[in-house]
């Protein structure tokens, strides 16, 4: 027997676990309600999202509707609407009592008869067609006979229907109808027949009807701006029946699933939301660029394509973002969201909403950063040559081979045996020959692109071969110290030299300078000089003055100290003629006689800062400093920018950047300031590009290195928003993972207008033109150009050039605008601007892009065939005349003539250059509309206006055009097209005599 | 036992509960959201009281030598010159005989902000005459019709180029009707020029009030019907921009005050 324990010493008696229990049960019951709120809410923050989501746009919605509920009362209490909807109404009036007619006729007799005679014809109809396989199948006649037989029976039987139709006064009766079966089959298709016939007379009733309440919803679509009361209303709708859940986009192709609109709820919507309209809350709001979803269809793209970030993380803002450490591609920020862009587009230097990338890329290009970085696509030329001349090589190879080979074929030939053989053996040597000529053909072809490429090698600094003719020795090393002092905007950076160094480079630079003497330029007037330099064009790529009193463009040096610089024997022939100077300068010719270049020079002699002084910098003589320069010019990569004797086959320095942006951030060397960065939350690539580009010795801070390891790269004093603009073309330059039709491929247009841009923005031509709408040339910007009068004196606008022009023309002015071998001072068109259009040094394949780029934008076909024009009958010639010289046409007072003293104040081109240069399409867009074209341009609108379909002069016609049918306009372009030399002489003799004498303003 | 049963309703209670908001529609009283004012409240047109009404008048000066003004040259175009038979000056500076100016444009500048005033029906005219604009200087309210005439037997072209409005360039031949146009926006002053005569010109200024005038033969100018309160009166001369000048002036109800300005040939 088991020893009993005292009472007072049983566990289960007296110690009590309720509390303990108690407790653990709590924490249970607390740890599931924590671990079931986690679960709906924690995790889900979207949730919260949508329902604010729902009560702010609802709320928006409901104070929209009324101002849209007006808006289209507005538009419905128009008189345009009322007229239609009247017209509406009438129409319905008018075929109301006809639709009632067929109406009835349908529902009430054919309709009901049919209904009636279907089953029975067809229940007949299949008995017959039973028996009929049974005569088919069976083998004895008498059976076949027997069950024809039975067909006749069934045929005669006659069956009775009650059925409707319409009696004499129009009234439907019923009445009782005996049909056998042929009849019943004629009746089931006569109904049939008419049905079909009363449905087309209703459709073609209605027509009319329906065609103008189309055009009365349109119009109601067309004037109101957003939404219709009733659209609104549906979306109310929407929202009070919203269900909250994920909402994603799924593109199985790439494994993407993006659930951004979980909680950015507004992107899609049909209503423009603002942060405002949100309460401020900014998730909400729509894509501020609808246009871009447009043509990247998100269902398709998804949303992470373009923005970055982690598009399936759902459970907090900060990992949707992908602003994770773990997250290799972290949204892009709003300054750089562009960056996005370039991965499809990476071929693209000018892209559509994407103004920061293109800036990015521009800067890239034209400032400089390809001297020393090189990046696919930019810059090509050099590898391009070596490509040419390699393939030129291997084709002189095989060449060489094939002349051997036939060789030993016509030798094999000559000893063959028999003649067949003979005959094999020397087909095998023509066929060769004409193999060579075939190569020769390509030869020369690339013989040609290797010439154009090395005319199209550019760089991006002046030569510095030139130096010795060109400037004073003792600026080169105070230019070297601080470039930024004496150009602020000038896009030579500013390089890490101790003084050393500096001198060492100085002399170098001196030293290999070509030796020679210029011959002595007598001096010219700088007053006129300055004029000279303000209006003919100089400043559609250079400027003067610093900061805001800057005139001009910023893409070129800017001259405002260029004085205290430049030898002037060396100006005048340099801008009289810079191809000739250095070829690898952009620097076009303006064709300025000797004595303009002379007064050009001698103002530029006079931009000098009173005070500036320069030390001697007789060191530049000394050969050993300049040995030791050779090495630092090597080192800091000068010859990247500038040509340099000695240097010309020298490489880029610094690392290729084509995927900067996905290279592993542990690759992008932080150096000490690596736990900063990470500290700070700078450790990625933005951090990292922001702060090199601001500061590019920034991570050597705190280093100890020699002179040769020091970072490298100068300092170009950016702006803020350009370092903004190459960190988003950074960002955006990675290896993309999208499969290859994701990428941009453009067409042939396209290709043609992506072609063309790179050398748009090389050779700057928006300086001086307007290339597309709605940007501005440099020149316009001018304060110059305010002046309403001088304002015609800008370049013309470009926008719709292809659609303008003939393209051979256009290829011929390209190459020479004077548009005259001998005559060269002055513009082939335009002679009575005071700018010129430049010589550039065109290779034939850039004269080729630039055209076809044209041609691209306007969207022209290729190749152009000139359209053929009516030849104009006599009477025709004679109207024309008689328009063109009429008082009330005053087209030959502006338009240029080629009487000298007409033309002095002509400020349009001559006619005569119509049928070389134009399209005649465009020609009569111009004449009808010219401010559709070209806004603000001096010719003006509204000289025809219309007359049913056809323009009509617009001012009293001269009375021979009574009974002239035809369109106006038409005849004056067809006119303009066959004028001739001798033509516009006698229109000119026809003009009021004083048109030779000559106004002034 | 019971209190075991007591313990499990809770969760399950609570869990029911969190689910039930979990998921499922949001509730969205529609109806219930604040009373928001669609309306704008109308614009309220400042009224002066005829009784009350002040002017402000005065001359403009100049001081120095002024070029001459150059004969215009319309030899070129016989359909022009054949209209004078005398000889035609420019516009641009036209001194009278007691060193005033004739055609500044003065203006109320500042003092009427937050004032609406009504915009005349009645449009003001351009006329173009002996190929010469008719006036140089127009002065014109925000959208009041301007009315263009050609009363010429030659083709003219229209053509303002402004900096705030909307820039067009519209032909008009002999005997069309005229044109009709306004200006939305404020601004002193539009340009308007012809293409094909280049020797015209004219000016209008757009204001959102009608406190304006342009000198006259004496130089002088006249603003009626101001509201009694202190403004800043501007003027504007086509050639002597540079020396333009602003004064201060206030007036009372009734009050006529006489302030004169002085321009200078910019040196």
């Amino acid at each position: 027997m088991p020893k009993k324990p005292p009472v007072g010493d049983d566990p289960v008696l007296n110690r009590s676990l309720g509390r303990i229990l108690l407790i653990a049960s709590l924490l249970m019951i607390a740890s599931l309600l924590w671990a079931l709120y986690d679960e709906t809410y924690g995790l889900r923050p979207w949730k919260d999202y949508q329902k604010r989501f729902v009560s702010l746009y609802s709320r928006h919605l409901r104070r929209i509707q009324p101002a849209q509920s007006r808006a289209e009362q507005a538009v419905r209490q128009s008189a345009e609407y009322r007229k239609l909807s009247e017209a509406v109404t009438k129409a319905e009036d008018s075929i109301a009592p006809r639709i009632s007619d067929l109406d009835r006729e349908t529902n009430q007799v054919v309709s009901r008869r049919l209904s009636v005679i279907t089953e029975p014809f067809a229940i007949t109809r299949s008995e017959i067609a039973a028996l009929i396989y049974q005569i088919e199948t069976s083998t004895s006649q008498s059976v076949k006979d027997a069950l024809q037989r039975q067909i006749d029976a069934i045929k005669a039987r006659e069956v009775t229907l009650r059925l409707a139709s319409a009696n004499g006064s129009g009234e439907v009766v019923e009445q009782e109808e005996r049909f056998d079966f042929d009849q019943l089959e004629a009746e089931f298709n006569r109904l049939q027949a008419r049905r079909a016939e009363l449905g087309a007379q209703r459709a073609e009733l209605v027509k009319p009807y329906n065609e103008l309440r189309g055009e009365r919803d349109t119009l109601l679509g067309d004037r109101l701006t957003g939404l219709t009361a009733s659209q609104v209303r549906g979306l109310r709708a929407r929202m009070r029946n919203f269900e909250l859940g994920i909402r994603q986009i799924h593109v199985a192709e790439v494994d993407l699933v993006d659930r951004c609109e979980s909680c950015h709820l507004g992107i899609r919507e049909p209503v423009v939301l603002t942060r405002a309209d949100m309460r401020g809350e900014e998730v909400f709001v729509s894509h501020p660029n609808p246009a871009l979803l447009d043509l990247h269809d998100p269902e398709r793209f998804g949303c992470s394509t373009c923005h970055n970030g982690n598009g399936r993380a759902t459970t907090s803002v900060r990992k949707g973002h992908g602003r994770h450490k773990y997250w290799l591609w972290p949204l892009f920020y709003r300054e750089n969201f562009e960056a996005g862009c370039h991965q499809c587009h990476a071929q693209d230097l000018v892209l559509d909403h994407a103004e920061v990338l293109n800036r990015g890329k521009e800067i890239y290009y034209v400032e400089g950063c390809v001297g020393c970085h090189r990046f696919d696509g930019f810059d090509t030329e050099s590898e391009a040559l070596t490509e040419v001349q390699s393939s030129i090589h291997t084709l002189v190879e095989d060449r060489k081979e094939m002349g051997k080979e036939i060789e030993q074929s016509v030798l094999a030939g000559d000893n063959a045996q028999d003649n067949a053989e003979v005959q094999r053996y020397y087909a095998r040597a023509d066929e060769l020959k004409q193999q060579i000529s075939n190569l020769d053909h390509e030869m020369e072809r690339l013989e040609v692109r290797s010439a154009d490429l090395q005319i199209e090698q550019k760089r991006i600094g002046p030569s510095l071969k030139e130096v010795r003719f060109k400037m004073r020795k003792e600026w080169i090393p105070v230019w070297l110290e601080n470039p930024h002092a004496y150009r602020p905007s000038t896009k030579m950076p500013a390089f890490r030299l101790d003084e050393g160094q500096r001198r060492a480079i100085a002399a170098f630079v001196w030293q290999t300078g070509d030796e020679g003497e210029l011959p002595g330029q007598p001096r010219g007037n700088a007053v006129r000089g300055k004029e000279l330099f303000e209006t003919r064009g100089c400043m559609g790529c250079h400027a003067v003055g610093e900061g805001d009193a800057a005139q001009g463009s910023s893409f070129a040096a800017n001259l405002s100290r260029v004085g205290e610089k430049v030898h002037y024997d060396y100006l005048v022939p340099w801008i009289h003629n810079p191809q000739e100077r250095q070829p690898l300068s952009v620097m076009p010719s303006l064709r300025l006689s000797l004595a303009e270049t002379r007064d050009i020079a001698s103002y530029l002699m006079t931009l000098k800062q009173a005070d500036a002084s320069y030390p001697e910098a007789d060191y530049l003589d000394d050969p050993a400093l300049g040995s030791e320069g050779s090495m630092w010019v090597k080192h800091f990569g000068c010859a990247g920018c500038h040509e340099i004797a000695g240097f010309e086959e020298e490489g880029r320095i610094g690392t290729e950047l084509t995927r900067e942006g996905s290279k592993p951030i542990e690759r992008l060397d932080f150096a000490l300031l690596t736990h900063e960065a990470k500290h700070d939350g700078w450790y990625n690539h933005k951090g990292f590009f922001e702060r090199k580009l601001k500061d590019p010795a920034i991570f050597d801070q705190g280093k100890i290195k020699t002179p040769l390891e020091k970072l490298r790269m100068p300092n170009f004093k950016l702006a803020d928003e350009d370092i903004t603009a190459l960190t988003t073309f950074l960002l955006g330059s990675v290896d993309s993972t999208l499969p290859e039709h994701f990428f941009y491929v453009p067409g042939d247009r396209g290709q043609d207008i992506r072609e063309g841009w790179w050398l748009v923005k090389r050779y700057n031509c928006m300086g001086c033109h307007q290339v597309r709408p709605g940007q501005q040339s440099d020149m316009s910007g001018m304060a110059r150009y305010q002046d309403p009068d001088l304002k015609e004196q800008l370049p013309p606008t470009l926008v719709g050039e292809g659609a303008r022009v003939d393209p051979d023309w256009l290829a011929r002015f390209l190459r020479n605008p004077a548009m005259d071998a001998e005559r060269t001072e002055r513009n082939g068109v335009r002679g009575y601007l005071h700018a010129r259009m430049p010589t550039f040094r065109f290779s034939d394949s850039q004269i080729q892009k630039i055209v076809r780029f044209f041609e691209a934008l306007a969207a022209q076909d290729r190749p152009y065939i000139p359209t053929r024009l009516e030849p104009l009958s006599n009477r025709e010639l004679e109207l024309a005349r008689q328009l063109f010289t009429s008082k009330a046409a005053p087209c030959l007072r502006c338009h240029a003539t080629g009487n000298p003293a007409h033309d002095r104040n002509a400020t349009a081109p001559n006619f005569l250059l119509a049928k070389e240069r134009l399209k005649p399409g465009w020609t009569e867009r111009w004449m009808v509309a010219p401010e559709m074209i070209a806004p603000g341009t001096a010719m003006p609108s509204g000289l025809f206006q219309r007359e049913g379909e056809r323009w009509v002069f617009a001012g009293s016609l001269p009375p021979a055009f009574r009974d002239y049918a035809k369109d106006h306009a038409e005849l004056l372009v067809r006119y303009m097209f066959q004028l001739t030399a001798q033509e516009q002489r006698r229109l000119m003799s026809r003009m009021p005599a004083a048109a030779t004498s000559v106004a002034s303003r | 036992m019971m209190r075991l049963k007591n313990y499990l309703c809770l969760p399950v209670g609570l869990l029911a509960a969190l689910f039930a908001g979990a998921c499922g529609s949001v509730d969205i009283d529609d109806e219930d959201l604040d009373e928001v004012d669609g309306t704008d409240a109308p614009a309220v047109v400042t009224r002066v009281d005829p009784a009350t009404a002040a002017t402000v008048n005065g001359k403009v000066y100049f001081e120095g030598d002024l070029p001459r003004a150059r004969r215009l040259a319309m030899d070129a175009e016989p359909a022009c010159a054949g209209l004078h038979t005398k000889p035609v000056y420019s516009e641009v500076v036209v001194p009278n005989d007691n060193n005033t100016l004739r055609h500044v444009f003065v203006y109320v500048k500042e003092g009427l902000e937050g004032m609406m005033f009504e915009t005349p029906t009645e449009p003001a005219i351009l006329d173009q005459k002996g190929c010469i604009y008719l006036p140089h200087m127009l002065g014109v309210q925000i959208n009041q019709p301007v009315r263009i005439l050609n009363s010429d037997p030659t083709t003219h072209n229209v053509h303002p180029t402004p900096r705030n409005n909307r820039e067009w360039n519209e032909s008009m031949a002999p005997n069309v009707p005229p044109k009709m146009k306004q200006f939305p926006r404020e601004e002193v002053m539009i340009p308007v020029k012809c293409n094909v005569h280049p020797w015209m010109k004219s000016y209008i200024g757009v204001l959102p009030h009608p406190f304006f005038s342009v000198t006259g033969a004496d130089g002088s100018f006249e603003i009626t019907g101001l509201p009694p309160g202190e403004y800043t009166i501007g003027i504007w001369h086509e050639f002597l921009k540079e020396g333009v000048t602003t004064q201060k002036v206030t007036v009372a109800a009734s009050e006529s005050k006489s302030v004169d300005f002085t321009l200078k040939q910019a040196s």
